[in-house]
């Protein structure tokens, strides 16, 4: 096979995130189309006196009249000049600007949750490798295999439970906010920065941000622990070892190299479950990110939300999918990406 | 004189009949009128103090498109039933409708649960408000819907009996004995294989673990639902929300349905959920990566583009979208909704294996000898995919289930159907850890995370078993 230059192998997976993202919008467009409920009849009021003429005029300004592909059309045209229309609920807000603020939310909390997810995860695996079939493997295994298998929303209950009361009625217990984002109470609506307020939303991050990273730390671990395995068994780590390394040396700088890739892989893969997983917990904890707008919007049948808030989600995988990729290629000059 | 002495003569009795007759008339008519105002007014003050009670009568269960009779007259009130303002608010999947009379028919056009509430008011404007569910079913169905699956495992069963049957009479009419030497070989060898597997399954201790959950498991979802102690799909048996006891135990829900009866119950529902709907999505997806890899070229490049998108939107909203798209859910519904949105990591592992295995020397000695395209695949790409496919469909179902839990959670649940997932969803709305019913949040969930660990563990160990080569990689 022919040696394809980094800069063809890159163009080519630009393209390629392009047209799963053209993809996505079109599924979504198809798929909000197909839902039962008409538009028009959320925005007008419902009142017999009410003029008929204003709905012609927004079916006409909708473009619903419109064909099928038409209509595609004028939705990837707004969706790229950013004209997103406005909500049908909260006082008919810009859409852009809901999901622009609610995105700071999921953001704030996937983020967090996925660094400590990683750090905390890899050093498990890692450790868990190193010493394979010794009491720490065996107990982190297990309690991964067990916190995996759990549902993320389940856990977040038991977890809110847990910190919202005094279990056995231990005074000493540490209490933490169980809903929101954070002190509207003592800070009132409007956000506005200032130290005390960043401490309280980190204070209210604590729960939602652990249920989520406890669930996925186990997915890391358990999947950096067999990769590290894999290499650990390769000729290679046998003559480090022979030629007198610590064993921190081979796992540092031989074994954690080469058990990378499959890591970096698994991560921007999971992508798709961790937000999945954020929704559920926005939804527990009343925390006002993406997810718990999308569970309202479709309650609520607010398609304009709907229209964009998926595609959100997806272009936000595709592009931590291109950015794994692009660090494999960067760390692992092997990988011919064909 | 005469009167005088008439008088006199009758006097006493005169007098005495006369004054008698005032002294009683005018106690009659004092009394009679006292204590006929005092009776009054008292009665009149006690009714004034009865405040209006309302009862809307029983829970009731009935069948799609019944006429449904609401019946408000045990409601007292001090000027009796008749005379109390009766509005009944009857709230059905968000809707709600309002009737005024003392008893009133409504109807529902589907299943359901429709919450009513009762509120009288008396002429003083007093009120009392009482609820009541109505449950709405589908209406019994007919013995060819009943039947349905009962036919269709019967005509699957007659298809394998029948090319049995015409297998063994070719034979005999070719005069070929019926099992040959090469069979018998063939039959124990795969009884060895199956026979070491399964021996290397027991001595696996992760999988070991996994097969005893899922044997505890298994048994209770094939027995679960005729050993509940008290029927699932009826309301009314006892009060809402009755904490655990010797009776119940695990309390009732908001219907007053016995909890753990709907735990048995619902181990069932969500095996057959699991099971299907993994069933279905490995079956696509290795048909999708079957295709797209073997095929190559442009059509390739189609097909994974397409699985790009489906696995770039979120899972999740995926399958809530599809659910709302769909409306009304029943098991079969929920089984298709995580089935057909769960094939593309299937059918990308898949095409990967595909790839590799495409490149290996004995397919092209195949092409040579002149295999037909299915020929390959059939006998040489399928046998060597089977093994990854079937340890990823076990682990699959873990996701299936805990994909139902999450979208019974986030309200999209089979209609009249009780999986451990509803439960949660329902424990949830009754703030079941508010009103200390701990165990009714606890368990279910527990089971779902004990069947979960059965199934990743046994998908593990069948992986490690059958894809020693593959894991090395």
């Amino acid at each position: 096979m022919a040696r394809k230059s980094f800069r063809m192998i890159i163009a080519k997976r630009l393209v390629n995130v392009a047209v799963t993202i053209v993809g996505i919008m079109v599924l979504n467009f198809m798929l909000i189309h197909l839902m039962p409920g008409d538009p028009i009849s959320n925005v007008i009021p419902k009142n017999p006196k009410f003029d008929k003429s204003l709905k012609w005029a927004l079916i006409e300004q909708f473009h619903l009249n419109d064909s099928l592909p038409e209509q595609l059309a004028w939705y990837m045209y707004n969706a790229i000049t950013l004209e997103w229309g406005t909500s049908y609920q909260q006082n008919r807000r810009e859409v852009f600007d809901i999901i622009i603020g609610d995105l700071r939310w999921t953001l704030l909390l996937v983020g967090i949750s996925t660094v400590f997810t990683i750090i905390i995860g890899m050093v498990v695996g890692a450790y868990s490798a190193y010493r394979r079939g010794g009491v720490f493997d065996v107990t982190a295994t297990s309690v991964g295999l067990f916190f995996y298998g759990m549902p993320v929303f389940w856990m977040a209950m038991i977890l809110q439970l847990l910190f919202t009361s005094e279990p056995l009625g231990m005074s000493w217990w540490p209490q933490l906010p169980g809903g929101g984002y954070y002190d509207t109470e003592k800070f009132g609506a409007e956000l506005t920065w200032s130290l005390p307020m960043a401490l309280s939303v980190i204070e209210y991050l604590i729960l939602p941000s652990m249920v989520l990273s406890i669930g996925y730390i186990a997915g890391i671990s358990l999947v950096m622990r067999s990769s590290l395995i894999d290499t650990m068994t390769d000729d290679y780590i046998l003559t480090a070892r022979a030629k007198g390394l610590t064993d921190y040396q081979v796992l540092r700088h031989h074994a954690l190299p080469n058990g990378m890739p499959p890591m970096i892989a698994l991560i921007a893969m999971d992508m798709a479950f961790v937000i999945g997983g954020a929704y559920q917990v926005e939804v527990v904890f009343n925390y006002p990110g993406i997810g718990y707008r999308t569970i309202k919007a479709i309650d609520d049948l607010d398609f304009p939300i709907l229209q964009f808030i998926v595609v959100i989600g997806g272009v936000a995988v595709v592009v931590a999918n291109f950015l794994g990729d692009l660090l494999l290629l960067y760390i692992d000059p092997r990988i011919k990406i064909a | 004189m005469d009167r005088t002495v008439g008088t006199l003569a009758i006097g006493p009795f005169g007098i005495g009949t006369r004054a008698v007759a005032i002294l009683a008339l005018v106690l009659i008519l004092i009394s009679s009128a006292g204590t006929s105002l005092l009776s009054s007014a008292g009665a009149f003050a006690a009714a004034q103090d009865e405040l209006p009670v309302a009862d809307a009568g029983p829970d009731i269960n009935a069948t799609v498109d019944d006429e449904v009779e609401l019946n408000g007259s045990a409601s007292t009130g001090f000027e009796g039933p008749g005379d109390l303002n009766y509005t009944w608010r009857v709230v059905f999947k968000g809707n709600t409708t309002i009737l005024y009379n003392i008893t009133a028919t409504i109807s529902f056009n589907e299943s359901g649960r429709a919450d009513v509430n009762l509120t009288v008011r008396d002429s003083l404007n007093r009120t009392d408000w009482d609820i009541m569910y109505i449950v709405v079913r589908e209406p019994p169905k007919t013995w060819l819907e009943r039947s349905l699956w009962t036919i269709v495992g019967t005509c699957i069963l007659g298809a394998i009996v029948a090319w049995f049957l015409a297998l063994v009479i070719r034979k005999l009419r070719r005069h070929e004995p019926i099992i040959t030497d090469a069979g018998r070989e063939k039959m124990r060898l795969a009884r060895k294989k199956y026979a070491k597997i399964t021996k290397q399954l027991l001595r696996n201790p992760m999988g070991a673990l996994g097969v005893a959950i899922l044997v505890f498991f298994g048994t209770l979802a094939v027995i679960g639902p005729w050993i509940t102690p008290y029927p699932v799909k009826e309301i009314a048996h006892f009060d809402d929300l009755l904490p655990p006891s010797k009776t119940n135990w695990m309390g009732t829900d908001s219907y007053g349905v016995d909890i753990f009866s709907q735990l048995l119950y619902g181990a069932r529902t969500s095996m057959i959920v699991g099971v299907f709907s993994a069933i279905i999505a490995s079956f696509l997806g290795a048909a999708v990566g079957l295709y797209s890899g073997f095929v190559g070229g442009w059509k390739d490049e189609v097909v994974m583009r397409f699985n790009d998108v489906v696995l770039s939107i979120p899972w999740l909203v995926l399958m809530i979208i599809v659910a709302a798209m769909m409306g009304k859910i029943d098991l079969i519904g929920i089984i298709l909704i995580i089935g057909l949105t769960g094939w593309s990591m299937t059918a990308r592992m898949v095409r990967a294996q595909v790839l590799s295995v495409k490149e290996r020397q004995y397919i092209e000695r195949a092409r040579a000898i002149g295999s037909s395209e299915m020929a390959i695949i059939r006998r040489h790409i399928f046998p060597n995919t089977f093994p990854l496919v079937f340890a990823n469909t076990i682990l699959t179902v873990a996701v299936s289930i805990l994909s139902e839990a999450t979208l019974s959670f986030l309200g999209t649940w089979p209609v009249d159907e009780v999986t451990w997932g509803t439960m949660l969803s329902y424990a949830a709305e009754a703030s079941a850890f508010q009103n200390n019913m701990h165990t009714w949040i606890l368990v279910p969930g527990l089971c779902i995370v004990a069947v979960v660990l059965g199934f990743t563990l046994l998908g593990y160990a069948l992986d490690e078993i059958l894809n020693p080569k593959l894991r090395r990689r």
